[in-house]
């Protein structure tokens, strides 16, 4: 149990998707600028990811490995969380339209986004098991989430501030990135 | 062949295979799309498109979306844009089968007829956002027209250009969409939408009542003397007592064909929309 804990702050906070791992970083400064999207978009991509986990992780252990085609795993985990987004999108879309319009417009975005890629490699190259593998992804999830909510919350500050001409904007917002990716090397010293 | 290759390209196909078969199955028996979406995507074919917002919604596909789940709202709120083009409403009422209510688009009108002396050079930023902050403007009445067009950039339409003698906007009524960008981007306060069938408005924007110095600011400047009101028999022209200036009747649109006459300011500018009344006072 304290294993799982572990690993869920482990992803969310130290090894950070967006500024520790460097992944999914155009959501990150694409959808950041108002707070009610990027917290739409988090959710999205916490829900992709830990489908995508529960889809991948048993393909790759009992069909890539027995046949020992474990080189073939990224173009399937594409194959597979690109039609699975689908499935998701279209039923989302036919089922609850009011959760279609918070959400669903972001889905075709995350689609093949590296953040959802890459916890699904990151679940296979450390070794974790199935529930290890789904609560990584939660984790994943969340301190994607919740960076973008942070950022958003800053950026929607930022607009008001009144930077030199050439700054405002995006430069502000890389700048800006920047310190919270420092920020959040401090949890390194936390959690090992 | 070795068998590895064969197994991979037999993996990915039967994968790529069940993941087609799934996305089919799905399609064919999760429930329909709600209708309302289709119908909205239908509607959106009638409107301008160009989501310029006037209508309260955000963009077209919002407003087509609020129509199709009710169509009260087209009836009630008929896209401001579209009402200025006769035969998109009628193509539009016509697949609707309903009549909207109070067609009368909007127009923008600048109050300002830009005569005022500019006062120095400016240099600057070249917006009027720019050219306000500094000493509110470079012109002699600091309520004017700046005349360096923050309004035409944000036109959608190109309804707005500029007069660089004067240094003023001028609307042109045939393109304007009463769409509204240009209010806010004034950072003067000079335009104001109208009622499309509005037959005139007031050139001036000079609101200091009291302060006689204002007078000479701009040969064509309000003196406030009111005499707008003191002829308009039907109520054509009130006093605005909170800006200091007259106003026009927007629910009738009048036409103050006195006040136009005996302004001596000659500030009370005739529209695209004013006829002559002579046929009636005679």
């Amino acid at each position: 149990m304290s294993n799982l804990i572990a690993i869920f702050f482990g992803m969310a906070l130290v090894n950070n998707m967006v500024l520790v791992k460097f992944l999914g970083l155009c959501p990150f400064f694409g959808v950041s600028k108002k707070l009610k999207s990027a917290l739409s978009m988090g959710i999205a991509v916490l829900l992709v990811m830990v489908v995508a986990s529960v889809v991948t992780w048993p393909i790759f252990h009992f069909l890539l490995v027995p046949y020992n085609v474990e080189f073939m795993r990224t173009v399937i985990f594409i194959l597979v969380i690109a039609s699975l987004v689908q499935i998701i999108e279209m039923t989302i879309k036919r089922t609850n339209l009011t959760l279609y319009n918070a959400l669903g417009i972001y889905l075709p975005l995350i689609t093949t986004n590296c953040a959802v890629l890459g916890i699904t490699f990151i679940n296979i190259d450390q070794a974790y098991t199935f529930p290890e593998s789904i609560i990584a992804a939660l984790g994943a999830g969340a301190g994607f989430t919740l960076v973008l909510i942070i950022m958003s919350g800053i950026r929607e500050r930022l607009d008001m501030a009144d930077p030199p001409l050439a700054f405002k904007g995006t430069p502000i917002a890389f700048i800006t990135a920047m310190l919270l990716g420092l920020c959040f090397l401090a949890f390194g010293g936390i959690i090992g | 062949m070795s068998t590895q290759t064969v197994l991979s390209v037999g993996l990915l196909t039967l994968i790529g295979f069940v993941a087609g078969t799934v996305i089919f199955l799905a399609s064919k028996f999760l429930p329909k799309e709600d209708k309302s979406l289709e119908e909205a995507a239908r509607i959106r074919e009638f409107l301008p498109g160009a989501d310029c917002g006037a209508c309260g919604y955000p963009g077209c596909f919002a407003y087509a979306q609020a129509v199709a789940k009710d169509r009260q709202v087209f009836v009630n709120h008929p896209c401001p844009t579209l009402a200025q083009d006769k035969e998109g409403m009628h193509r539009l009422e016509d697949y609707l089968g309903l009549k909207a209510k109070n067609k009368v688009g909007k127009k923008a009108v600048v109050h300002c007829t830009g005569k005022s002396e500019a006062l120095a050079d400016y240099k600057g930023i070249n917006t009027c956002q720019g050219a306000a902050q500094v000493a509110s403007g470079y012109k002699e009445c600091p309520y004017g027209c700046l005349g360096l067009g923050d309004c035409v950039t944000v036109c959608p339409t190109g309804a707005i250009s500029i007069n660089n003698e004067r240094k003023v906007a001028i609307v042109d009524w045939e393109t304007c969409i009463g769409c509204g960008l240009c209010v806010s981007a004034c950072p003067q306060n000079l335009i104001e939408l109208m009622p499309a069938n509005m037959p005139q408005y007031l050139g001036c924007n000079y609101r200091a009542a009291r302060d006689i110095v204002g007078r000479k600011r701009c040969p064509d400047g309000c003196i406030h003397c009111k005499i707008c009101v003191k002829v308009s028999q039907e109520g054509e022209v009130t006093w605005d007592e909170t800006k200091d200036l007259p106003s026009f009747d927007k629910e009738y649109c009048l036409t103050a064909t006195a006040a136009i006459e005996k302004c001596p300011r000659h500030i009370i500018k005739k529209t695209a929309a004013y006829r002559e009344m002579s046929t009636i006072s005679d």
